[in-house]
């Protein structure tokens, strides 16, 4: 019972959130952390799950943005309809780049993706149809509910929490299941696991696409909650690096890695901007910069894993308790 | 690894983290005899030049309508110290970083408006920015007044509470047509355009607009050399403008790939017969410094102009190189004509209801006598742009200092062509 | 050189295609009368050299990382900020003693050196012991830490070394060289020269690449690897410094220039095969004859497209890049 206590506390926290601090920065603050919280998790599942380090995943998320904004730009559809589309196609990507891309190794394989992204980005930037440079605006007045299209960010807040809980729910199975267990496998040592019989490529590939579905997802989510999308928002590799150090702060591999990262690292960074922004002298980023030095040198493994120790540390019972979410084996 | 100062990391981050959300909850609201505005710059990021100027223009701006400078003439609010409007009111400028995105430029939007509580804003530089940004004042009904963002589609929105200042490409374009006509008229050879753009929002919107405008009047289309912008290396373009030989090169530039344009014909040994800048790039301070002295001759767009020494704008702009340390820019004394617009309409609506301040600028018919820019004067169409705005074609004839040499009427001195270069 | 011999074939058939088109085969259009064809077979060489000290820069400013990534397998996020500093280091030498890189080069070797070791035992060592995305982690926000500490000192203006602190521009049978770029393409080939022999003939190099190779085994045998790992970091922040300081004698100089230059460095250093100083000198050339050529044949917005096309295919083909270890 007492183990349930944590993990009940926070759940609540995060469902109350938005009603208890309810002012309109705080409420969207909250929708911003959960949407990259979205994108940080779907990373997890090829990049940490996997141990496969993608840092071009803004690829799949640019899909979802620029499909959603697309419907309605083109064909005056509700920008939810673009979901579908932008999956399809980032699923369709990760496919195509997947096959030759997987068979690099570590760091090549990264350099690959950051290729594939900005080739993509480039590509964008000349395309008329896409909006080249300018980009593609949603509905500046929402037509109805379904262009989803709020002043408040409240039930953006409640939406983006859902899509959370599913993405989490679909690790979660992934992880546990025969796929997971793959998975496991090959991140600590690829080559006994093909040995073993473990068909690599496939269930990385396999990852790889579910990874990018579910990052587009949140890409169309971004770009019906900000209204727009231009190559430098929607592709830009900032946002590759920025959902990987979110997944990495937190603890990647891990379930509520990308969560607790994107907690942290999001208002980080709005809250700094707030308060040293406007003085026009970069002290944000050396602020924020600074905070990300530091956590990286004495936590590289994330942050969860500290909170996790910190909690194991206070049961009076050495029993080998799991705290919630942490499903790899040890 | 130790675990007791990873602890102690992990709380004192946390605690801080606490303590800094609760800092603005905890400021003290803004007085009655305080007018709060909001400013969103880029403070950061590539674009960090302009923004910071832009600060340092605004801020000599609320130095002028808060304390009394009779010398400065017709320009609304010098002469008193404060808002005359509201009793005397002092305007208070509330400055956001962008930082180059456009999520956070609403973001911060949305901070100003609502924890900040500004009654209007300004801003915000790049066109997709200003975009988002301006979108959460339309819900909040906050009055937005961009002074320098070129975008058509900023004004094709159907907002009602957007209004823009500055002339845009259309504008640009019939400056550069009409600059062209009277050049060839006094001898110079302009048959063959070409445009070195770069594909960014503004460089392909403005060189389209211009290749639509003169086909539209009967000229050749411009040859359109387009390039990826904070480009390591131009050498290709220039040879490519070498090759064609255009009679008149216009330059569609930010400040860092003019300065490596400037260096590469230099390095090329290529002068083109004319150079037209649009603004931008070849208006930085900091090109100047850099390359000025080999890009003598260089054309640029422009409404603003210095102004004979103790004229007004001379007494702006070296009230604005004491807080910045540079010479005034185009750009900048366009943000700051934005932010006086914004300003004075606050004073004749007397009231800091926002609907008020709206009605105020929907009003706004300021002479050209009153503005510190070149337009015929401000009065905004239905769509929220100023349809009197205007601009002047400067040379840089030193390479230190641009002079205003067109429109005949408006001009120092005498175009000096060719283009010397260096 | 086959690649860039192929290229050379391509641009001569597009070369010979374009003469067709505006000579013969459907006239020449108007304001643009094209001169004789032997132009343009110059103009051709000039894109051509042009390519090749711009990719000797590129060579020149990733060596220094492709020193880390293949020796200790660093992800360096910070890398085109120490390019940065070094471009900094290099104004103020100027500003202060009105030197060019005669002394501003060797004082940002050493300033950057420094500045190696301090971030190696400060940040480096401790996430080298983490995964990958440590690395990345810690050297993002190394990044913009050093980025905006730049941004706050010397402010977001653009600044640049006068024009002719090297010399001005050579003129040899029709070609304009610029003496800087020239000056950096030699020192790229010294540095990569150097650095090579450094690796491959001297007791310190041999003991780097041992510490490389097995830390452990290394330390056995009387090898401290935490030392030979700090000179690997000092020696390649000292010539990213050199390379930073030579770059800024033509390119202008801005607290954000790191990004521009970063990404140019990653995609030259896995080309070449990481740890490998020769492979990042090749890449670098062909990255640089590639791009100029392109952004004249087809146009400067696609020249980017290409090169990333071309590195994909490349890699997809050849995973361990052109000199990588299999």
């Amino acid at each position: 019972m007492r183990r349930l206590v944590w993990p009940a506390v926070a759940l609540a926290a995060v469902v109350l959130y938005p009603l208890l601090l309810s002012s309109p920065f705080e409420q969207r603050l909250g929708a911003l952390v959960l949407l990259y919280a979205i994108a940080a998790s779907a990373w997890n599942i090829v990049g940490g799950y996997a141990g496969q380090v993608s840092v071009g995943h803004v690829v799949f998320f640019g899909c979802g943005a620029y499909a959603a904004m697309g419907a309605y730009a083109h064909f005056a559809w509700s920008p939810l309809s673009g979901i579908p589309i932008g999956v399809l196609v980032s699923v369709a990507i990760a496919a195509v780049v997947g096959v030759p891309t997987l068979r690099l190794s570590g760091h090549y394989f990264s350099m690959a993706t950051i290729a594939v992204a900005e080739l993509i980005r480039l590509i964008v930037t000349n395309t008329g149809y896409l909006g080249a440079a300018v980009g593609l605006s949603g509905p500046t007045v929402p037509r109805n509910i379904f262009d989803l299209s709020f002043i408040s960010a409240l039930p953006y807040y409640y939406l983006f929490l859902t899509v959370l809980g599913i993405t989490l729910g679909i690790t979660w199975w992934m992880a546990n299941s025969r796929m997971g267990f793959y998975l496991r496998a090959i991140r600590d040592c690829e080559r006994a696991a093909r040995s073993l019989g473990a068909p690599a490529s496939r269930i990385k590939l396999a990852a790889f696409m579910l990874s990018a579905g579910l990052t587009s997802v949140a890409g169309a989510l971004y770009a019906m909650m900000f209204g727009f999308v231009d190559p430098e928002s929607g592709l830009g590799i900032l946002i590759s690096v920025k959902i990987l150090i979110m997944a990495a702060l937190g603890g990647a591999g891990l379930l509520f890695g990308p969560l607790v990262g994107a907690v942290i690292l999001v208002p980080l960074e709005e809250i700094s901007n707030n308060l040293l922004g406007g003085q026009g002298a970069g002290l944000t980023f050396v602020l924020y910069g600074a905070i990300i030095v530091l956590i990286a040198r004495f936590q590289p493994g994330g942050l969860l894993t500290l909170i996790q120790r910190l909690l194991k540390r206070r049961k009076p019972n050495p029993a080998p308790a799991v705290a919630a979410g942490a499903s790899h084996a040890p | 690894m130790t675990l007791k100062p990873a602890i102690g990391l992990f709380w004192a981050t946390a605690i801080t983290m606490a303590a800094m959300s609760a800092i603005p909850a905890g400021r003290v609201l803004a007085q009655d005899k305080t007018v709060k505005i909001g400013a969103i710059f880029p403070l950061s990021g590539n674009a960090a030049s302009a923004g910071v100027h832009a600060k340092a223009a605004i801020e000599t701006a609320v130095d002028i309508i808060n304390n009394a400078h009779p010398e400065l003439g017709n320009l609304p609010l010098a002469k008193n110290a404060g808002l005359a409007g509201l009793g005397g009111a002092k305007v208070e400028v509330v400055f956001a970083d962008n930082q180059g995105s456009p999520a956070t430029g609403q973001n911060q939007a949305l901070r100003l408006i609502t924890e900040e509580k500004v009654v209007a804003l300004t801003g915000a530089y790049q066109s997709g920015i200003t975009l988002t940004a301006s979108a959460t004042a339309e819900r909040y009904g906050i009055p937005f007044v961009n002074g320098e963002s070129v975008a058509a589609n900023l004004t094709e929105r159907g907002f009602k509470w957007f209004f823009r200042v500055t002339p845009v490409a259309a504008d640009f374009a019939e400056i550069y047509y009409e600059f062209l006509r009277d050049m060839k008229a006094a001898g110079a050879k302009t048959d063959s355009v070409a445009l070195v753009h770069d594909n960014t929002e503004y460089g392909t919107s403005v060189s389209s607009v211009i290749t639509s405008t003169f086909k539209a009047k009967g000229e050749a289309a411009p040859l359109d050399i387009a390039y990826a912008p904070n480009a390591t290396d131009v050498q290709s373009q220039v040879l490519q403008l070498k090759e064609k030989k255009p009679d008149v090169v216009v330059m569609i530039t930010y400040t860092s790939d003019a300065i490596l344009f400037a260096k590469t014909m230099q390095a090329l040994d290529y002068k083109p017969p004319m150079i037209i800048a649009d603004d931008s790039g070849y208006s930085d301070p900091s090109f100047i410094k850099a390359v000025g002295k080999i890009s003598q001759g260089a054309f640029n767009r422009s409404s603003w102009s210095v102004g004979p020494p103790g004229s007004t704008t001379a007494l702006i702009a070296e009230m604005y190189k004491k807080k910045s340390g540079d010479e005034m820019d185009d750009t900048a004394a366009r943000q700051m004509q934005g932010f006086f617009v914004l300003c004075d309409a606050i004073d004749r609506a007397g009231s800091t209801d926002p609907a008020k301040i709206q009605a105020a600028l929907k009003e706004t018919n300021l002479k050209a006598d009153q503005l510190m820019m070149g337009y015929k004067g401000v009065k905004f169409d239905d769509k929220g742009q100023n349809i009197l705005a205007a601009g002047f074609i400067i040379q840089l004839q030193d390479g230190e200092n641009y002079v205003t040499v067109w429109p005949k009427a408006s001009a120092a001195k005498t175009p000096v062509l060719p283009y010397k270069g260096w | 050189m086959g690649k860039a011999g192929d290229a050379r074939e391509r641009a001569d058939r597009w070369r010979a295609h374009r003469c067709f088109r505006i000579h013969g085969g459907h006239g020449a259009k108007g304001a643009f009368a094209h001169p004789a064809s032997l132009t343009m077979s110059i103009i051709l060489v000039q894109v051509i050299v042009g390519g090749l000290l711009l990719g000797a820069v590129y060579a020149l400013f990733s060596s220094g990382l492709t020193l880390v990534w293949g020796m200790m397998n660093i992800v360096n996020f910070a890398h085109g900020d120490f390019v940065m500093l070094g471009m900094y280091v290099a104004f103020v030498v100027y500003t202060l003693f009105g030197a060019g890189p005669l002394l501003g080069a060797p004082l940002a070797v050493l300033v950057l050196a420094t500045l190696g070791v301090v971030v190696y035992f400060g940040l480096i060592r401790d996430i080298m012991k983490g995964p990958m995305l440590a690395q990345i982690l810690g050297t993002f926000g190394l990044a913009l830490l050093l980025r905006y500490s730049v941004f706050w000192w010397f402010g977001a203006n653009f600044l640049s070394l006068p024009a002719n602190i090297v010399g001005g521009t050579f003129v040899i049978m029709g070609l304009r060289i610029e003496a800087s770029r020239l000056l950096a393409g030699v020192v790229a080939l010294l540095v990569t020269w150097g650095l090579h022999l450094l690796l491959t003939r001297t007791s310190l190099g041999s003991k780097m690449l041992a510490v490389s190779e097995d830390a452990t085994a290394a330390q056995l045998m009387g090898i401290r690897p935490d030392s030979m790992q700090a000179i690997a970091w000092a020696i390649a922040a000292g010539a990213t410094g050199l390379a930073g300081a030579l770059i800024a004698t033509f390119f202008y100089i801005v607290p954000t220039v790191g990004e521009t230059l970063g990404i140019v460095a990653f995609v030259t250093v896995s080309l070449g095969g990481f740890g490998s100083v020769p492979g990042a000198l090749l890449a670098g050339l062909l990255i640089g004859v590639i791009e100029s050529l392109s952004a004249y044949l087809i146009g400067a917005v696609y020249k980017d497209i290409v090169v990333y096309t071309l590195f994909l295919c490349f890699l997809w083909f050849r995973p361990q890049g052109l000199m990588g270890r299999s």
